[in-house]
């Protein structure tokens, strides 16, 4: 052993029988993070996660920029979900200038934020596919996300990282004859991601590797803080959709998909339904839209907060409950921002979930958990 | 469901898709249809037209050189510099105009935002590669041309599925 290496990177030698291994960061099945695992044999006697690789220090950048500029750099963290990731931070803007925001603009979000939800968790699916070695649904999610990635295009003007949403609403109201191409979409896309069940879900080869692997018990779950599918998959009912509604979610009827199986099967499941949720919810959303009307309440050029104020707001993302404290003192720029972030707290699941599985079972415990590493590190 | 009809019914999932259209876009022959000519910016409602969020196009006849966009630009991406222009506008006082930097420049759209004299707008072109960094750099003058953006196909939902046609 080179004892100038620091103690992260040195081979630790624990035992005869067992191995340390590092999995990444430049392995491709571990994402921009390293997973270092002791083994025995082919089984996982303990694991400890290292994230870190890709901070950016989105939160203290945002110290240095005004209420407006911060738009742009905070949603880089998840570029596949970025209304969702940007849409906490907006809520409490507007509660620090105190900003009303019009009613359109409120089911505009809605319909963004859900179409988010729907690109990002394709985005999951096409990888946890690929990881499980089934490439065709690498192929199938990657090539049906573009339906809605034209939508959210014609909407906001990007494919990703819109910078859709400001304080006070949205950017730009809907394009003509939105609502009609959004519902025929969204209803294809249904009736695609429909399809994923016989090739996919309800697929024996899947089952076998994914059923009864990582098994999160409800109370697990509960204590270690997990959220969003991680939780729901364990059979508790959380969703902040319905739980704290946020904007107009209050006037749609959210259902939320749960399962108490609580191993990699229903944790890569409830996703899949809750994109068909999503696509309930948008077509709630079109039609009980107001048809015209305000989107965005006119700011001042450089909007100061009021005093010493404190405000932190969540929502439910893609990932689960992502909440964003900020701290405003009577300056253009916030005095302090802090995500709290949906994967950084099911990633804490994983040294449990891999403890005595094997380690051809990590793909897929590992991407069940709807870890998405840039977003842990901010 | 036993393994042999599972595993049946999801090729069998799989083989449907071969009497299906491509949906693939071939890009390079054909592009994608986007509404409207780019993303603009009202300042009297203080709201945006939707459009694509592309290259940007300054209207010299308009610009005051009042800087606003750069201003706008210093938090984000710090890609707008102020240059001067030879010609002489009576509204432009100090004959300067924004110079885009497309290496850095993100494509928010805040400095469209900031304009109060509708003079920046985007447009629909997006194919700004260079085979230098200098060959990034935009000046008033590239700025004020509008692009031509040729845009043949938009997805199409039928029956048999979803084309790009």
């Amino acid at each position: 052993m080179n004892p100038e290496l620091p103690p992260g990177l040195a081979l630790q030698k624990v035992d005869e029988r067992i191995m340390t291994l590092n999995v990444g960061p430049q392995h491709p099945g571990s994402g921009h993070m390293r997973i270092i695992v002791q083994i025995d044999g082919d089984f996982i006697v303990a694991c400890d996660p290292d994230p870190g690789y890709v901070h950016r220090g989105e939160e203290k950048m945002a110290e240095y920029r005004n209420y407006i500029t911060n738009i742009p750099h905070l949603e880089r963290p998840v570029i596949h979900d970025s209304c969702n990731v940007l849409y906490p931070y907006v809520l409490g803007v507007e509660e620090i200038l105190g900003i009303e925001v019009p009613e359109r603009a409120k089911y505009i979000r809605v319909i963004a934020s859900e179409l988010n939800r729907c690109i990002y968790t394709m985005y999951w699916l096409a990888i946890y596919g690929i990881f499980l070695g089934h490439s065709t649904m690498f192929m199938w999610p990657a090539g049906d996300r573009e339906l809605l990635i034209d939508l959210m295009e014609k909407m906001t003007g990007a494919r990703v990282t819109h910078a859709h949403f400001v304080p006070g609403g949205v950017r730009n109201d809907l394009p003509p004859n939105f609502e009609d191409v959004c519902l025929r979409q969204v209803n294809y896309f249904e009736k695609r991601i429909k399809e994923y069940a016989a090739i996919f879900y309800d697929n024996p080869i899947l089952i076998a590797r994914t059923k009864d692997t990582g098994i999160l018990s409800r109370q697990d779950a509960i204590r270690l803080g997990t959220t969003g599918s991680v939780l729901r998959a364990s059979g508790v009912d959380y969703d902040l959709r319905k739980k704290e509604p946020y904007d107009v979610y209050e006037e749609l009827d959210v259902h939320t998909n749960v399962m108490k199986e609580g191993d990699s099967y229903a944790r890569s499941k409830v996703p899949w339904l809750d994109m068909l949720e999503s696509c309930a919810i948008i077509r709630q959303a079109l039609q009980k839209m107001p048809k015209s009307g305000s989107v965005r309440v006119k700011l001042k050029p450089n909007p100061k907060g009021k005093g010493l104020d404190s405000v932190y707001k969540r929502v439910e993302s893609g990932r689960g409950s992502l909440g964003c404290y900020i701290v405003s003192d009577a300056k253009p720029e916030p005095y302090r921002v802090k995500m709290s972030v949906g994967s950084f707290r099911n990633l804490i699941a994983l040294p449990y979930l891999l403890k005595g599985e094997k380690l051809g079972n990590m793909p897929s415990v590992y991407w069940s958990l709807n870890y998405w590493p840039v977003e842990a590190d901010r | 469901m036993n393994t042999a009809t599972g595993i049946i019914k999801a090729l069998n999932s799989g083989i449907k898709h071969l009497a299906i259209k491509r949906f693939t876009l071939r890009y390079p022959e054909e592009k994608l249809k986007f509404v409207g000519d780019g993303y603009q910016f009202d300042p009297s409602t203080g709201v945006g037209i939707a459009g694509y969020k592309g290259r940007h196009m300054l209207f010299h006849d308009h610009c005051t050189g009042c800087q606003l966009c750069s201003i706008a630009c210093e938090g984000v991406a710090e890609a707008i510099a102020m240059v001067k222009v030879p010609e002489e506008h009576k509204q432009n006082k100090k004959a300067i105009m924004p110079q885009i930097d497309y290496g850095k420049c993100v494509f928010c759209g805040l400095c469209v935002d900031a304009c109060p004299f509708y003079a920046l707008y985007m447009t629909n072109d997006y194919e700004l590669s260079s085979f230098s960094k200098e060959g990034l750099i935009y000046t008033p003058a590239q700025l004020q041309v509008k692009p031509y953006v040729s845009q043949d196909s938009s997805i199409q939902i039928t029956d048999r599925g979803a084309t790009h046609g």
